[in-house]
């Protein structure tokens, strides 16, 4: 395997700390990976240069070609259609929960989202960041500046889960506060009642927005690789059962493949992109799921 | 259901610890941080119940160990014969085995009855030192308990095959008796046999029943050492014209041959045995078996010289059961007896000389008796010791001269038949010598018509009419006068009466010999010149029963009539001796061992011998090198021994109280009885694996409950 590509593994990604190289390692084994695949071709480089005219944004302007040509020349983007993306991160308690001491979902979500957001500003797409617990607790407004990424990178680096979590309201709020129409990519294990968050996802997308939903799971959570007798508790209402996991595995197996389908069926009626994750998979699933809906858009 | 050591019967308290345990301390679950807490929580109450439920399982298993554990330490057992009330007690126990000829039988390269000794010996080695054992076997003498257990090993050990045995419920019998006296103990009794149908009679079986329904306490174990699938060759008693030969008289055996599942026609051999007792072989046949698997061979052999002769016949076809394919035979060849008939005329002897030596056939065969015939005006110039027998017929006075040599003849060992007639004179007999020899006082003749009729036959003089009494037409040979006696002396004996019950023929011993009378005469012809005829004995229609009478009674008196010389084993043989041979010391000569030298006391005629146990040829000889005395006799085994017919255990078990006797085949299943009988069946073993399975079914769920998660 080509170096870079190892980077869209979570369990070698885990073993960087820096949230920028997370992401561009990411990023870069992503789009390494992407020349072995359907997406050959799809560049998301510039691709000419052209003269600067009377309208163009100046700050495209190459000042290199200036440098040695003298003349003004703006670079010419393949996808002129800018997209403006919102991170949307879910802050609740139970993000912070990682069952092998690696990644955690938080921390998962948060690579990511880095590289997602390192993607877009490469693209030159504006990108901005919303994190809520019971609601809205930060925003940044979208830009396709590169120090966006720094920004966006900074704010990440030192979010912590801390809060009850109200997706439902939140995600009302964000439709309150998106005025065009964006890509909204929510990061969240949706560990909460499910009617709530559906209604506001579609409310969501009757806004016009696009939705990319990255339903997060630990690895555990999808397995349940729990045995013997267990006293599990919420991390966030403290509720406390005692269980004989063995006993249980198929039954809670059941149950989450039921919650996964829930989503999945109710996305896909409301024209969302559900991308079921936990977190022993790959970043590219999530990075590809981002292009096929940019270029669907383009 | 018992227990060896109840004592530890109280580590069953111990359940309380884990009841206590599972109480006090429970085992506290690994805590673990799960946010999806709400999709356990959907089926939390089915898994609560089965969470409980796997506690009380775990709870039981361990409760279940802890009870199993302390049951088995505990050593339980199932009783089977066990006797209530006598747990503890003393054992005692009597071994019957069935020695009998018959168990020789060989399968497997062991007899049964060795089969029947090893076990036993194996039974030996199970009981307990205190044991009273007692070992019976079909030998005559009956046996009490040994002193210990090596005695009766020895005795097992020692056993031999027994020709002569007792009926096996004879032993049966005196064992139950034997361990029934012993009230205080367990009451044993261990029965090997091969379960033949002659050992277990309908009437076996009901004294079996009666002498067990007196003794509840005794326990009968019924050990077969048997085999279901038998095979045998068997020679059946011989078969002999005479027994007692005269010179010159071919001997003729005829040997059957008896086949049980062997197809094969038997070779079948006849050895006699030279001087020295060796035996020779004189001649072979083929027996050609019929379907039914019975066959006949005869041999016949002439010119055997004067003297006993001894031999055999043999199988020589190899069966498992060898002991019934020899048969022996002993055979004697006599010189005819030199028999003296008196008579007032030559004519007188006529019908009594043809009887004994018909002329006819005097040239062609020798005949058994060698007759001279005397007028009793000549008698005193005849010397009767050459004699050993002499008739007077029909007597008429004689001197006493006469009288008195004839007494003399009959004092040294000789006998004197008197055949009375027409010319006996009553006063004349009664007074003078002659009363020695008479049986009584004559008191009349009789003119009452009647004819001989014998009753009993077991006097030598009429045993040869012992198997065919019925058919001998004595009416059609009537007897019109006899004498009639008054007074019998006290030492005569009537050997048979006329039809009418008066005494016709009687014996008396005179000295060393005796004295017959025929109470009619026999030598009357059919017509007498101015009288009748005294009976019609020698003169009526084919009067072959008077030849045959003449020639028993006159052998008797020569002492030359057939003498049984075949016994079965353990009969007791009685050997006349010659009337005038003095005898007082001889040597058996068994057929296996040393000569055995025995006296016998003075004036006894018969020698007898018990120790008849072996099979084979016995020599009796007395006088030394001339052999004064030298005679013989064969033991053969019975014929009932060579029936190796089984009874169906089932059927004979079923046939005896079920809770009183038991059935074994090998030694496991009668090691098995001396377990449950006597200490129950131990079910440690048993226990021991519930326990073990328990204790792994507790650790395999434990660890599945408790297992630490990763």
């Amino acid at each position: 395997m080509p170096t870079v590509e190892k980077y869209l593994k979570p369990e070698v990604i885990r073993h960087i700390s820096r949230l920028d190289l997370r992401a561009q390692f990411i990023v870069k084994g992503f789009l390494q990976g992407l020349h072995a695949s359907p997406f050959h071709g799809f560049s998301v480089e510039f691709s000419e240069h052209r003269k600067y005219t009377h309208g163009d944004n100046p700050d495209d302007i190459d000042w290199l070609v200036y440098a040695k040509t003298d003349k003004y020349y703006v670079k010419k983007y393949e996808a002129e259609t800018n997209l403006t993306g919102y991170l949307v991160m879910d802050l609740s308690a139970s993000m912070a929960y990682t069952h092998d001491q690696e990644l955690s979902k938080f921390d998962y979500s948060i690579c990511l989202a880095a590289a997602l957001c390192y993607l877009m500003i490469h693209q030159n797409d504006p990108v901005g960041l919303i994190t809520f617990g019971e609601k809205i607790e930060n925003s940044l407004a979208p830009k396709s500046k590169r120090q966006q990424i720094g920004n966006i990178l900074s704010l990440l680096a030192n979010l912590r889960p801390r809060n009850k979590t109200n997706i439902g309201q939140s995600l009302n709020q964000v439709a309150a506060m998106l005025k065009h129409s964006s890509l909204v990519m929510l990061f969240s294990d949706l560990l909460t009642d499910s009617d709530e968050v559906i209604a506001s996802l579609r409310r969501l997308r009757h806004g016009g927005h696009d939705v990319i939903l990255f339903h997060i799971l630990d690895q555990a959570e999808v397995k349940f690789p729990f045995d013997g007798l267990v006293e599990l508790r919420d991390p966030e209402t403290g509720e406390t059962l005692e269980i004989d996991a063995d006993a249980y595995r198929s039954e809670y197996l059941e149950e989450i493949s039921g919650f996964r389908s829930l989503y999945e069926t109710e996305c896909r009626q409301s024209g969302i992109d559900y991308v079921p994750l936990d977190t022993s998979m790959q970043f590219d699933r999530a990075l590809t799921e981002y292009l096929i809906n940019r270029r669907n858009r383009g | 259901m018992g227990f060896l050591t109840p004592a530890l019967l109280g580590g069953v308290a111990l359940v309380a610890l884990p009841i206590i345990l599972h109480l006090i301390k429970r085992r506290q679950p690994k805590k673990l941080d799960f946010p999806a807490l709400q999709f356990v929580r959907k089926r939390q109450a089915a898994n609560r119940r089965r969470l409980n439920f796997r506690h009380l399982l775990l709870l039981a298993l361990r409760c279940a160990f802890i009870v199993g554990l302390a049951l088995a330490l505990a050593r339980p057992t199932i009783k089977g014969s066990g006797l209530r009330g006598k747990e503890g007690a003393p054992l005692a126990v009597a071994l019957v085995i069935d020695n009998s000829a018959r168990m020789q039988y060989v399968y497997q390269n062991s007899t049964r009855r060795q089969v029947a000794s090893d076990m036993a010996q194996g039974l030996l080695l199970q009981l307990p030192e205190s044991a009273e054992i007692g070992v019976l076997d079909l030998s005559r003498s009956s046996a009490g308990f040994v002193v210990d257990a090596s005695t009766a090993e020895a005795r097992v050990q020692n056993l031999v095959a027994e020709n002569n045995p007792r009926p096996l419920e004879d032993a049966v019998r005196e064992a139950i008796q034997l361990v029934a006296d012993r009230k205080e103990s367990r009451q044993e009794v261990f029965l090997f046999s091969d379960l033949n149908a002659d050992s277990f009679t309908e009437s076996a079986i009901e004294n079996i029943n009666e002498a067990l329904s007196e003794a509840p306490d005794v326990r009968i174990y019924l050990v077969d050492v048997g085999v279901e699938e038998v095979k045998n060759l068997s020679l059946l008693p011989l078969e002999m014209r005479a027994t007692s030969l005269r010179l010159g008289e071919p001997l003729h055996i005829e040997a059957p041959v008896a086949a049980n599942g062997m197809a094969d026609n038997p070779l079948v051999e006849l050895f006699l045995q030279d001087a020295d007792g060796k035996p020779i072989k004189r001649g072979q046949r083929v027996a050609e078996l019929t379907e039914e698997g019975i066959g006949r061979v005869s041999f016949e052999l002439a010119d055997l010289p004067l003297g006993t002769h001894q031999g055999s016949v043999r199988l020589t076809t190899s069966d498992p059961l060898q002991i019934d394919d020899t048969r022996y035979f002993t055979v004697e060849v006599r010189p005819a007896a030199q028999i003296l008939l008196l008579g007032e005329d030559a004519s007188d002897a006529l019908f009594l000389r043809e009887a004994l030596s018909p002329s006819l056939i005097a040239d062609h065969a020798s005949n058994q008796f060698d007759c001279l015939t005397e007028r009793y005006a000549k008698a005193n110039n005849v010397a009767f010791d050459d004699f050993d027998a002499i008739c007077l017929l029909d007597p008429p006075p004689l001197s006493d001269e006469l009288w008195q040599k004839i007494v003399d003849f009959a004092d040294q060992g000789g006998s004197v038949g008197l055949f009375l007639g027409h010319l006996a004179r009553a006063n004349e007999l009664n007074r003078s010598a002659a009363q020695r020899l008479l049986p009584g006082v004559l008191k009349r003749k009789s003119r009452l018509t009647t004819y001989f009729r014998p009753r009993q036959f077991d006097h030598p003089a009429l045993r040869g009419f012992r198997d065919f009494s019925a058919e001998i037409p004595w009416q059609i040979y009537p007897v019109f006068e006899y004498w009639e006696f008054a007074d019998l002396a006290g030492d005569t004996y009537v050997i048979a009466p006329f039809a009418n019950h008066h005494p016709a023929l009687l014996e008396r011993p005179v000295g060393r010999g005796r004295a017959l009378t025929f109470a009619t005469a026999i030598s009357d012809p059919l017509e007498p010149v101015g009288r009748e005829p005294w009976n019609l004995l020698p003169t009526g229609p084919e009067p072959w029963p008077f030849v045959a009478l003449m020639n028993q009674i006159v052998g008797y008196m020569a002492q030359s009539e057939n003498r049984p010389l075949e016994y079965l084993a353990g009969e007791t043989v009685s050997i006349s001796l010659p009337p005038r041979q003095r005898v007082s010391s001889f040597v058996l000569r068994p057929p296996i061992g040393q000569p055995l030298r025995r006296s016998l006391p003075p004036g006894e005629e018969t020698i007898r011998i018990s120790t008849t146990g072996e099979l084979g040829n016995y020599r009796v000889a007395s006088g030394g090198e001339d052999r004064r005395l030298d005679r013989g006799f064969s033991i053969n085994l019975a014929p009932e021994l060579s029936r190796l017919m089984r009874v169906d255990p089932v059927a004979l078990v079923g046939a005896l109280p079920s809770d009183q006797v038991k059935l074994a085949r090998t030694l496991d299943d009668v090691e098995r009885y001396v377990d449950i009988g006597r200490t129950g069946r131990g079910l440690f073993p048993w226990a021991i694996s519930l326990v073990a399975i328990v204790w792994g079914t507790e650790y395999v769920l434990a660890n599945r409950f408790y297992r630490e998660s990763p």
